[in-house]
């Protein structure tokens, strides 16, 4: 039996917005399979993520969506914003789904039941199923290798049943289920699971990459390269939810920026070739974590105390991608250089990134 | 909303909620008005950037520098000659008001706009013919006197407008002080010759050697002319009143690097010269001087620091680089000297107003210097000569009385440049010359053809805040630096100080500019909105669209404009189709009220299927 050629649809990446002093988008596809009409609240980040993310991937795409925001609050009335075929499946077996569909379509080609190039088939999976609920079924997908793309989009939270802690909702970050009081004044006391990472560690064969809606050229080109990769992928992207978040909405690209400029979100790829960890992204800026929290709701009844506990972290995460630390965020890391929240005009320490 | 694969029975295709139609199996879902949710609309609305607001001739900055970026470098050349005739001698002379106002410089540098624009001038010298073709003959003819920059400019309009043009100039050469002021080692001659046969090449008539109250009278204008503008500038330079201002030796700026333009200088300067006056008259001066050979200049002024001193700071600090030394807080009382100059008597003075034309308070208390010299240049400012013009037209400044359209009371008179801008609180310079050149040109336009005339355009909405855009998209970036003539080789010689960009200086600098408040299709707007509902049917400023039936308003777009071009503003009213939630179940004429009357016909179209699906 001749050997069946697969053909890949292997999308070309996107040149940089930032040529020399000018911003300029590169040109990106015509195609739309996020169309509007879809009733998440107004400025919603993982719907910036979803529509960045399938224009990237263009019209031969299938759509995955486990319960969430994402499923709930966008398809209503028989109608999704999906103009590609699209699938809502439980909130724990988005994994398990997904690989059926892409052992489906491998077979298909095989037995020359689907001609054309292989789809690109993409699980959107909120961080409640990626990190808790499905945690599993995506482990399986992602261990058995099938071609396909696994996206956590991370909101931090279960949104679509009231903003409850995950285990993605960040240390000091205000929930349903964490709310602040006396006895636990920072409100969550667990730092995040480090899932990304979790899930480079347990499946080195996959592309696995963070990304933020902050830099979407970057975000969309990681969603080509992990379709363009054989086998499977997973990509956590950051998307702030101006419901949980409580912020105002124009900030949301801008949130995301600045998640990754505190170093509360590195932005990383591992590569399941050389086996290692590719920290180059720099962000322009490095800013203490209080011109993150401050913006938002979630986070107004931390302390200094809190502040700095979370400064720390964000230090750390520096270090590990070998970014020198500058002086004003090592003193931003002690209690006694900061403001309670309440009160908080935090301090404007700007660094240049090396 | 889509419906992609999703089978519709027929007793699900009802229009919802009283407003949003059904959907269809093959359309899917037309309108799902989350438009109804918005309290502030997004809209794209275009200011006036602030160097094109500063421009003397309001040239399109923004917009050429926008075309530079993207290699359209003929149609930024076309763009910049609508305001400017000549971009080649703006682009080396002109005091560059642009730069000052430049957003960029209260952010890092501001945008070299002269050098990109010498660049596009220099282009369009290149051309074998020029961009800019003249208009269709209107039979009408107009004399323009003075070929200086206001009167250059105002030909220039006018023979694009279809008048027949006629310059009358006294000099025996045109340019007025773009010749016979700016020296050579700034603007070249060539260079304005070249621009001077494109006025020419667009059927304009220049006469030399011909002066208005001497070789033509008042009435001959009146009578051979359809309309005239004087542009005469100020030919004739100020004293300081010294005692001894007549002595051998003693020389007018104005004069001195007239006759070196012009090729008909006979002054010889001694080894010291001093100059009077802290201008850049005086600067041009000093600088010439040197050239001229002179050993030893200083400069004299009554301003008591260089920041008082109403120059470009630039053309001080290359002039103090060549070796000119400065002396301040002195006045010259006097030449002395046996009928030639061989010192001067200063005396400490300073200005008793607070500007520097206001009159000088001489400290008689203190001892007055003595200051050897063998030549010293007075550059203290001009004034007109108008022997020729109706008393009528004078006013109390001793130059020309004109409304507010740059006309001579109700005749076909029209008066630009120095000679109406002088103690206006304009400043004296090329651009402001061509700007109003341009203007009055218009207003004669007008006035033949019978239509009110324009005043001065008033601004709109200059964007100056940095905070109305969004700086996250702009890395800092040094300023292109044009290369120079080093000051050891440069101040002996004619040649031209400063040098051109190459082809990638000019849009590596234009690629800095942040397109203050004008959208140049970063695309940025129609990437980040989560509708998605912004469209655009071509890549272009000004066909970006938002679908204010789904825009829920969460400005998310207007954050991330970099050029801070969208605006919210809010919704007063819905005039789109889209009807408020709260008024859904209202029978009112329109969208919802129809489907309102669907809604109550809904039990006889599926009475069965509904029955068993309940
Ligand atoms: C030394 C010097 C250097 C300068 N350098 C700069 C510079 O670098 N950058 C800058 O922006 N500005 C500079 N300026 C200012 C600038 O040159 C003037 O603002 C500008 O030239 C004014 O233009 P205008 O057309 O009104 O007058 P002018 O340029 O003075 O032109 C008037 C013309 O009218 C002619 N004329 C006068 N009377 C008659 C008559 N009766 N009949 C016929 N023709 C007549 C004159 O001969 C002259 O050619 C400088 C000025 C001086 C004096
Ligand atoms: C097994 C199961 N448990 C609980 C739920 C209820 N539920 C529906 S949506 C949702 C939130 C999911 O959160 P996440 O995956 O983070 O997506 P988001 O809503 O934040 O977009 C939950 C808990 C469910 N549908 N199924
Ligand atoms: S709750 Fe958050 S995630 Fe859900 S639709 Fe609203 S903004 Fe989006
Ligand atoms: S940045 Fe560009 S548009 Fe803005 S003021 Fe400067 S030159 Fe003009
Ligand atoms: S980003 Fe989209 S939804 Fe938000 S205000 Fe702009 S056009 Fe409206
Ligand atoms: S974001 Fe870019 S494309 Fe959109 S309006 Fe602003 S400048 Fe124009
Ligand atoms: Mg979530």
């Amino acid at each position: 039996m001749p050997a069946i050629e697969i053909q890949r649809q292997m999308l070309p990446m996107f040149p940089s917005p930032n040529q020399g002093a000018r911003f300029y988008n590169p040109e990106l596809p015509e195609t739309e399979p996020f169309v509007p009409g879809h009733r998440t609240c107004a400025g919603c980040g993982p719907s910036i993520q979803y529509r960045m993310t399938s224009k990237a991937s263009g019209d031969n795409t299938i759509l995955v969506g486990p319960t969430g925001c994402m499923y709930v609050a966008n398809s209503s009335y028989l109608c999704t914003p999906y103009n590609v075929p699209w699938a809502h499946t439980q909130i724990g077996s988005s994994g398990s789904f997904t690989a059926g569909v892409a052992a489906a379509y491998e077979a298909m080609i095989r037995k020359g039941k689907w001609k054309g190039a292989f789809p690109n088939i993409i699980c959107e999976a909120g961080d409640g199923s990626a990190s808790d609920i499905g945690l599993a079924s995506i482990s399986g997908a992602l261990y058995r290798n099938h071609d396909c793309l696994i996206i956590c989009y991370d909101n931090e939270q279960y949104a679509n049943t009231g903003i409850q802690a995950s285990s993605r909702t960040p240390y000091g970050g205000m929930t349903t289920f964490s709310p602040p009081g006396p006895t636990i004044p920072e409100a969550k006391k667990l730092f995040p699971k480090d899932l990304a990472r979790m899930m480079a560690a347990g499946h080195p064969h996959c592309y696995v990459a963070t990304a933020s809606v902050g830099y979407p050229i970057d975000l969309m080109n990681k969603v080509r390269k992990g379709l363009n990769h054989k086998g499977a992928s997973y990509l956590m992207v950051y998307t702030p939810c101006q419901k949980g978040f409580v912020y105002e909405t124009p900030r949301s690209i801008d949130l995301g920026r600045l998640v990754v400029e505190c170093g509360l979100y590195p932005i990383w790829e591992w590569n399941p070739e050389k086996r290692e960890f590719d920290y180059s992204f720099r962000p322009q800026n490095m800013r203490p974590v209080s011109e993150y929290l401050k913006l938002q709701g979630r986070f107004g009844h931390l302390h200094a105390e809190h502040i700095a506990t979370l400064q720390k972290f964000a230090n750390e995460q520096w270090r590990m991608m070998k970014v020198e630390l500058p002086a004003a965020l090592i003193r931003a890391a002690d209690a006694k250089n900061l403001v309670d929240m309440a009160s908080a005009e935090a301090a404007a320490a700007i660094a240049e990134t090396v | 909303m889509s419906t992609k694969g999703t089978h519709i029975p027929d007793w699900l295709a009802v229009p919802f909620a009283g407003i949003t139609p059904a959907p269809s199996q093959e359309r899917g879902q037309d309108l799902f008005p989350t438009g109804n949710w918005r309290a502030i609309r997004p809209v794209y609305r275009d200011k006036m950037p602030p160097c094109n607001n500063a421009c003397g001739t309001n040239e399109k900055i923004q917009g050429y520098l926008d075309l530079v970026k993207r290699g359209k470098y003929l149609d930024a050349y076309a763009l910049i000659k609508e305001d400017m005739p000549f971009p080649s001698v703006t682009g080396r002379v002109c005091y560059h008001p642009c730069e000052q106002a430049c957003n960029r410089g209260q952010y890092d540098e501001a945008i070299s706009i002269r050098a990109v624009e010498r660049f596009l001038g220099d282009l369009g010298q290149a051309l074998p013919r020029d961009v800019v073709t003249a208009g269709r003959p209107n039979g009408k003819k107009v004399a323009v006197v003075g070929s200086g920059p206001a009167g250059h400019s105002a030909a220039y309009q006018l023979a694009r407008l279809g008048y027949t043009v006629t310059v009358l100039e006294k000099s025996p050469k045109a340019g007025g002080l773009n010749r016979g002021g700016i020296p050579d080692w700034v603007l070249p001659q060539d260079v304005l010759d070249r621009e001077i046969e494109r006025l020419v090449e667009l059927g304009i008539t220049i006469k030399t050697n011909t002066e208005v109250g001497k070789d033509v009278s008042w009435d001959e204008l009146k009578k051979n002319y359809d309309a005239c503008v004087l542009a005469v500038g100020l030919t004739e330079p100020n004293s300081v009143r010294a005692d001894g201002e007549d002595k051998h030796g003693v020389v007018y700026g104005l004069p001195f690097l007239r006759d070196i333009g012009m090729g008909t200088s006979k002054v010889k300067l001694g080894p010291r010269v001093a100059v009077i006056g802290g201008g850049n008259t005086a600067i041009d001066c000093a600088r010439e001087a040197l050239r001229q050979g002179a050993e030893e200049v200083t400069m004299i002024t009554v301003e008591g620091n260089t920041s008082e001193m109403p120059c470009v700071p630039e053309d001080l600090h290359d002039m103090v680089a060549e070796g000119v030394e400065l002396m301040h807080g002195r006045a010259m009382t006097a030449a002395l000297g046996n009928g030639k100059v061989e010192a001067l008597q200063l005396c400490r003075a300073r200005f008793s107003g607070a500007i520097n034309a206001s009159p000088i308070a001489v400290d008689r208390e203190s001892p007055a210097e003595r200051f050897a010299v063998d030549n010293v240049i007075i550059a203290v400012g001009q004034h007109a000569s108008l022997p020729w013009l109706p008393d009528e037209f004078k006013n109390e400044r001793g130059t020309i009385r004109i409304d507010r359209f740059g006309r001579l009371g109700d005749t076909n008179f029209f008066a630009a440049g120095d000679v109406v801008q002088v103690g206006s609180g304009q400043p004296l310079m090329v651009v402001n010359a061509v700007g109003d050149g341009k203007r009055v040109a218009f207003n004669v336009d007008k006035v033949l053809r019978g239509v009110p005339l324009q005043e001065r355009m008033v601004p709109i909405d200059v964007i100056t805040d940095l905070a109305r855009m969004n700086m996250t998209y702009f890395p800092k970036f040094p300023r292109v630096r044009q290369a120079m003539l080093e000051p050891a080789s440069r101040r002996r010689t004619q040649d031209e100080v400063i040098q051109a960009y190459s082809e990638e200086q000019a849009t590596e600098e234009a690629n800095r500019c942040f397109s203050c408040g004008t959208c140049n299709a970063c695309d940025n707007c129609y990437l980040v909105c989560p509708e998605p509902c912004i469209v655009r049917s071509v890549r272009s400023n000004g066909l970006y669209k938002i679908l204010v039936d789904y825009c829920k308003g969460c400005r998310v777009c207007i954050e991330e404009c970099p050029t801070g071009c969208l605006e919210g503003v809010p919704e007063l009213d819905f005039d789109t189709g889209v009807v408020r939630m709260d008024t859904a179940f209202a029978i009112t004429p329109g969208l919802h009220g129809r489907q309102a009357e669907e809604l109550r016909r809904l039990p006889d179209k599926a009475p069965k299927d509904i029955e068993n699906w309940r």
